[in-house]
């Protein structure tokens, strides 16, 4: 039959080690891999996603502007209303107006203009006809918006409107018009981004108008001049196609080493682009920090998750341990009191009948095999113990029984003492006990002779030792014995208590 | 003021005779315009980011007003003078950041005309102006009726780039001084452009305006140094651009073989410009000014050379001298009784260097 195989404390360990560093190693490969996946969708994302935000941004600017514009044009309807209810008699009169204007409806740069072509200003008059190109026609039937681009001046937009029916001064007016500083709207259009987009404006040439870089590549210089060469010719003709016809778009290009999307809307109203340009490694930068962080945490926490684990592993191993060897030492303690309880006479606390018979089965192994040198037996009978028992109960019995255990052990303090009997005892010698038996089994039968004076217990001793044609224990045993009946007979005549005939 | 302005102007016109004087030695060639001609980079460079300085602040002059109001009075509508307002403008705003009012009119009309000039000029003087300032549209005509108005108390100055005539009583003339020597330099530049040989033709601006007609002498007189040029035809476009263009169509229907233009004021250029590349001409011009489409046609090596103006800083130091005369002052220690502004000459490797300083605009 086959052994069946025990679980060891090492092996449960062993099993508990390997078991941690398996779930350790699948949670740090899990890990990696959704990290790895997660960079990748994420690149995968990017693109997508940085041009819909640049377009998105590019819209809400470029309405913005157009808001801007509209609400200018409101606002130049309301200052011709104004002037027209005003009593307006001298140029000095028209330009306090335009003062009061400017104060009430936050029209900077406000103007009119007479049918000459002259400018009314709050300070100046001038004549305009080779300044403003929305004075080139004789006249003016709609709204006109232009880019002041003018001799070094600041850029500006110009927002020209038609005044039909005021005279002033004798002379009718064609015109108003407001000319906004570029920097004014790149004012209005910033907003902090910490410069992850930049934004420029730009004429339908691709010249920058206001003034913004868009990314340190393109900078201010001509959009088409500073990407030709960088894109494809035949996308660098159709973004230009775009930029002339007002059709919205994106470029895509790397330079140094950097991809930059840019996307341009064009500006209702005005001949404008507006262009939102990121570069997309600030895009993969940001998410990537996002990501860093977040995977960093994550991984903090499986690796305390996993020292924690491993910390409880080896808590429940060690109290598992400790339980075992607890429990093991209880099963042994329990063993050894129950062997001890078989083995044990309960009454004098030596040996009994059953140990005896352990111990013969074994020195009978021993003795077939020649395996023992010197040993020696001595069988022991209490004499009296049936007329005690009789005339004093058995409490004196028992006691006689006990003070003969006592006496015997005493005497033989190396030999092992059996009660196998009711009033029979063995002692089998060995080694010193053997070795002194000459000397106190004399002096046991003379204390026992003076017992006899003295009313004390009286032990019967036959004694044997081991012969060389003994095939057992027994024989020993069986010579004792015939020895101690003779001893008993001896003692009988001296005195000694007898069971009653 | 006036030692200032004459530093600067000599300064400024130290990169810019380097630059004439290298173009003088370079090797002449017959034919359209080089593109590898003739200053240094750095030289060009430097001649653009001088040519026109927009970079001014008010001197410390207090003045003795909290408010002024001008007249002034220019030749003819026309970008030129445009670009002049912009640098009265820049004065007015940093007058009114001191708390100083300006007010002013700046007129012109449609076109050059000395009877237009004084009759704006009278009906000025009468409207009780602190200074009057004129471009003076015919010395001869103009130069008294100022003389007039200053008997009678009125303060006048002569501004941009026109002054009245020798002697006239003008308190003060801001503006260009040398209109003579820009004719005869780009002439130079265009004899030596052709090796000093060929025909050649001199577009005016009005008839009778100093500055147009100081420039055209300059240009005759230079090309009677050499005896192999010939100036075949000498026309006035009135300023305008489209009776240029005419004009040259004209001259190079009588002369086919016509070897240059010489162009005295900003619309001869341009009108020139378009007759030579609609006829596929191999004359070569050289003219005035910073008109945009000049500027172009100068990228485009369709012109040699442009003589430019710094017209900002003619217009800024016009208004901060019309409020010291306006004080009661006199040319002197707060300014010169007549400044020396500048003119630069710039190539076509200039050009877009300064169609981007002037007008942002490359392509």
């Amino acid at each position: 039959m086959k052994k069946k195989k025990r679980i060891t404390q090492k092996t449960f360990v062993f099993t508990a080690v390997i078991g941690s560093v398996l779930i350790m190693a699948i949670l740090v490969v899990s890990t990696l891999w959704s990290s790895k996946m997660t960079n990748s969708a994420t690149n995968e994302a990017v693109s997508a996603v940085s041009e819909f935000y640049l377009e998105a941004m590019a819209d809400r600017r470029a309405k913005t502007i157009t808001n801007l514009i509209n609400n200018n044009f409101d606002q130049m309807e309301k200052a011709m209303a104004f002037i027209a209810d005003e009593d307006i008699r001298t140029q000095e009169d028209l330009r306090l107006s335009i003062g009061r204007i400017k104060s009430l409806l936050s029209l900077d740069r406000f103007a009119v203009v007479d049918s000459d072509n002259v400018v009314y200003t709050r300070y100046t008059t001038y004549t305009g006809g080779s300044r403003h190109s929305f004075l080139a026609e004789e006249k003016m039937d709609e709204r006109d918006i232009s880019t002041v681009l003018m001799y070094g001046s600041s850029k500006r937009l110009c927002l020209a409107a038609p005044a039909q029916g005021i005279k002033l001064m004798g002379k009718n007016i064609k015109a108003c018009f407001v000319q906004i500083d570029i920097k004014e709207i790149v004012d209005l259009l910033a907003f902090d981004d910490q410069g992850r987009t930049h934004f420029a404006l730009y004429s339908q040439n691709g010249e920058n108008l206001s003034g913004t870089e868009l990314g340190p590549y393109i900078a201010e210089k001509n959009l088409f001049e500073a990407v030709k060469g960088v894109i494809p010719d035949d996308e660098w003709n159709s973004n230009r196609d775009n930029f002339s016809k007002g059709i919205e778009g994106s470029i895509t290009f790397t330079a140094d080493g950097a991809e930059e999307t840019l996307c341009y809307v064009p500006i209702t109203g005005t001949d404008w682009k507006m262009a939102v340009l990121i570069r997309e490694s600030v895009i993969h930068d940001t998410i990537r920090d996002i990501s860093e962080k977040s995977m960093a945490a994550s991984r903090n926490l499986i690796i305390a998750i996993l020292v924690l684990v491993l910390l409880f592993a080896v808590i429940l191993i060690v109290e598992f341990g400790v339980l075992s060897y607890n429990k093991l030492e209880d099963e042994k303690e329990k063993s050894k009191n129950l062997h001890t309880m078989a083995n044990t006479d309960s009454m004098t606390g030596v040996r009994n009948k059953n140990a005896y018979s352990y111990i013969e089965t074994d020195l009978n192994e021993k003795i077939k095999n020649k395996e023992i040198g010197n040993l020696a037996v001595i069988v022991c009978d209490v004499n009296g113990l049936k007329l005690i028992n009789d005339t004093q109960g058995h409490a004196a019995g028992d006691k006689l029984i006990k003070d003969a255990s006592k006496m015997i052990c005493e005497y033989f303090p190396h030999g092992a003492v059996f009660r196998i009997g009711g009033d029979e005892f063995t002692v089998i010698l060995k080694e010193k006990g053997f070795d002194t038996m000459n000397e106190t089994i004399p002096e046991f039968n003379r204390k026992v002779e003076e017992n006899i004076k003295t009313g004390d217990v009286v032990i019967s001793i036959g004694y044997s030792a081991l012969k060389q044609e003994d095939e057992q224990l027994h024989d020993v045993f069986e010579r004792a014995d015939h020895m101690m009946y003779k001893r008993k007979k001896e003692l009988k005549e001296m005195g000694a208590p007898t069971r009653p005939e | 003021m006036g030692r200032s302005v004459k530093l600067k102007g000599l300064l400024t016109m130290i990169p810019a005779a380097l630059l004439c004087l290298t173009a003088c030695t370079a090797a002449p060639e017959k034919g359209g315009a080089d593109t590898d001609k003739p200053a240094e980079s750095t030289a060009a460079d430097t001649a653009v980011s001088t040519a026109v300085d927009f970079d001014h602040e008010l001197d410390n002059y207090e003045p003795a007003r909290d408010s002024y109001n001008f007249y002034f009075t220019y030749k003819t509508v026309h970008p030129w003078w445009d670009a002049v307002a912009l640098g009265m403008e820049d004065a007015q705003r940093q007058f009114l950041e001191k708390g100083i009012t300006v007010t002013y009119e700046y007129m012109a009309p449609d076109g050059a005309s000395a009877e237009d000039q004084t009759r704006r000029l009278l009906m000025a003087e009468n409207a009780g102006y602190d200074v009057i300032g004129v471009d003076v549209a015919d010395e001869d005509i103009i130069s008294p009726v100022l003389d007039e108005m200053v008997s009678k108390g009125t303060k006048v100055m002569t501004f941009s780039s026109s002054d009245a005539a020798e002697g006239c009583k003008r308190i003060a003339y801001v503006g260009n001084t040398h209109n003579y020597e820009d004719g005869a330099d780009l002439t130079e530049a265009l004899c030596e452009k052709l090796g000093y040989k060929g025909k050649v033709a001199i577009l005016v601006g009005s008839k009778g305006a100093p500055c147009h007609e100081d420039r055209a002498r300059g240009a005759a007189d230079t090309i009677a140094k050499y005896e192999n040029m010939q100036i075949v035809a000498t026309e006035y476009d009135m300023d305008s651009i489209d009776l240029a263009y005419e004009l040259t169509l004209k001259i190079l229907e009588d002369c086919p073989d016509l070897d240059g233009i010489i162009c005295c004021n900003m619309s001869n250029p341009v009108g020139a410009a378009r007759a030579i590349t609609e006829k596929n001409s191999p004359a070569v011009i050289v003219g005035m000014d910073h008109d945009q489409e000049a500027l172009h046609y100068l990228k485009d090596g369709v012109i040699y050379c442009l003589g430019v103006q710094d017209c900002y800083s003619i217009g800024f130091d016009t208004l901060q001298i019309a409020v010291k005369i306006a004080d009661g002052n006199k040319p002197g220690e707060l300014f010169p009784e007549k400044t020396n502004e500048i003119t630069t000459v710039i190539y076509q490797k200039d050009a877009a260097m300064m169609l981007e300083l002037l007008y942002g605009d490359v392509l």
